[in-house]
């Protein structure tokens, strides 16, 4: 009889009773799955004792308190600890360009030196994503080595002049700031991200078969062939309440780019959208984003946020808002340059904010 | 519209107070295995049960949705160093391992070690990981992260083998 899995014999360890019969009856009496059960439940172990949490003592009363306190201030929009629930929200389309970037990145590629650019991002389309959907999305680097040189960082500057010395972009100008809106902006400025991903058919058929999938044969040059990305930099004006809660962000970034070093991007691209574990839906959703080559995939988690269109000066502008009201963001693609403004603003005031830009 | 109901503009879920009871400790238990630190995880969880409590998962999917967010937001800190101060925090909030499990001593440098593995896995791997070790069960985990019963010990498996590769490399080389 063949021996069992080592997926079978881990399982052996905590619930014996999910193994089938045979397959206990065999352990039982062979002695390489006994030795190899041994190891497992040994491993196992040893993991359990180094991730053993430090989860005691828990106030459920105080930790209750403050989720309503952030709920509360969230709305009001002028606590300290609104401050911090706000940040998280106006990051998010700046986080989320940052993910489809690694995103698309991780559909790319690096290695060699004559980088052709692949695409130019011309517009933000959203991804709608359901949580699940992002938590099925698969780690690319299941598929190849991703390689992040550089983490994003992002830093304050004195100002306009200092964010276009470091960054060699202008922070656009605000014609009129909104109502509720006072004050002088800070200014972030941040730098090139770059990312590359090199596709190895090796550990992609290693990924495929722990899902219990043959990995399809991939196209010629696919494997070992490697993209790389690249975004930013960016700058961004923010003003903020007097309590320290932003209230707007203007902000600009140069677009994600994907370059190839040889093998076309669409081959490789339709290849990883064919690997075992990326959800029908989502493959396709990229598939068609992805089909005039000229569009950012940008992963929207859908029960946080809605997205709709609308035009500034002639742009295709993508307008979120934040299913509890609480924020909005416009984002628009120019000539390889994504402009974002965002806040606890209405879409329609910070619509016209975005069209009176200078 | 019932359907939508609970994430209509500024509304908060009628049960979040009760889920929240129920499962809080639960959910910190499991950003506490990702991050070593309590109070990092009670940080993640507040995450999650604000994303909760305006979201409009169905109840009796609260559980599963609750400990897949807090395994996926602890990662993220983890891998973006998205930490709340200094390793060292961290570090110092670990207790100290009881020395009567002496098969499965595990110093704190080692945890430490561990955890930054942890943050270098496949995300599906370390999150099946953390979940199963968070006290999931094999079906549960599968029906939480959308795989196949069988190959979550396969999963779980491969994780394992590869941050005890971890501990030995290093145990080799000092």
């Amino acid at each position: 009889m063949r021996h069992p899995t080592e997926g079978d014999l881990r399982r052996l360890v905590d619930e014996p009773a999910g193994v089938t019969d045979a397959d206990r009856a065999h352990v039982a009496s062979c002695p390489t799955c006994l030795q190899a059960l041994e190891e497992i439940r040994a491993d196992a172990r040893l993991v359990d004792s180094a991730l053993a949490p430090a989860a005691d003592g828990i106030d459920l009363d105080a930790a209750w308190a403050r989720l309503t306190a952030t709920e509360v201030a969230g709305r009001r929009q002028s606590s300290p600890r609104s401050r911090r629930s706000w940040r998280t929200a106006v990051r998010r389309p700046a986080v989320a360009v940052v993910s489809a970037a690694v995103l698309v990145g991780g559909a790319g590629v690096a290695a060699a030196n004559d980088w052709l650019p692949i695409f130019q991002t011309e517009r933000v389309d959203p991804v709608e994503l359901t949580s699940t959907e992002l938590v099925q999305l698969p780690d690319l680097s299941a598929y190849g080595d991703l390689d992040v040189p550089q983490e994003p960082g992002t830093e304050q500057v004195a100002d306009a002049a200092a964010a276009y010395e470091r960054t060699g972009l202008t922070v656009p100008g605000v014609a009129e700031l909104p109502e509720g809106v006072t004050g002088e902006p800070t200014y972030q400025a941040a730098d090139v991200v770059s990312a590359t991903f090199t596709f190895s058919a090796a550990k992609a058929a290693q990924a495929a078969a722990a899902e219990g999938e043959v990995l399809p044969p991939p196209p010629a040059g696919v494997d070992g062939a490697a993209l790389r990305l690249q975004a930013g930099p960016g700058v961004a004006a923010v003003w903020s309440q007097p309590t320290g809660a932003p209230t707007l962000v203007v902000a600009r970034v140069v677009a994600p780019q994907v370059y190839s070093s040889g093998v076309p991007y669409e081959v490789v691209r339709d290849y990883l959208l064919s690997l075992p574990g990326l959800p029908d839906g989502l493959a396709d959703q990229l598939r068609e984003l992805s089909a005039d080559a000229s569009t950012l995939p940008l992963p929207v988690p859908a029960e946080l946020v809605t997205s709709s269109s609308a035009d500034v000066d002639g742009a295709d502008a993508t307008v979120l808002t934040s299913r509890d009201g609480l924020f909005a963001a416009v984002m628009w693609v120019e000539d390889g340059v994504v402009t974002g403004v965002a806040g606890s603003l209405s879409a329609e005031e910070l619509l016209t904010v975005a069209r009176d830009l200078r | 519209m019932a359907v939508a109901g609970a994430a209509a503009h500024g509304a908060v879920r009628d049960d979040l107070g009760e889920v929240f009871r129920r499962d809080y400790a639960r959910v910190v238990g499991v950003a506490a295995r990702v991050l070593g630190s309590r109070d990092e995880a009670e940080d993640v969880a507040q995450e999650v049960f604000l994303a909760f409590g305006r979201s409009s998962v169905p109840a009796g999917e609260a559980p599963g949705w609750l400990s897949v967010a807090a395994a996926h937001t602890a990662l993220n800190h983890l891998r973006t160093g998205r930490r709340r101060t200094a390793r060292e925090e961290s570090l110092a909030a670990v207790p100290p391992v009881e020395p009567d499990v002496a098969d499965a001593v595990v110093t704190r440098e080692e945890r430490s070690r561990v955890r930054a593995a942890l943050g270098r896995l496949p995300k599906k791997q370390a999150v099946a990981l953390v979940l199963r070790h968070s006290g999931l069960s094999y079906t549960e985990v599968a029906t939480a992260l959308d795989m196949s019963p069988g190959s979550v010990g396969t999963t779980v498996r491969r994780a394992e083998s590869a941050l005890r590769k971890e501990l030995n490399r290093h145990a080799s080389s000092d």
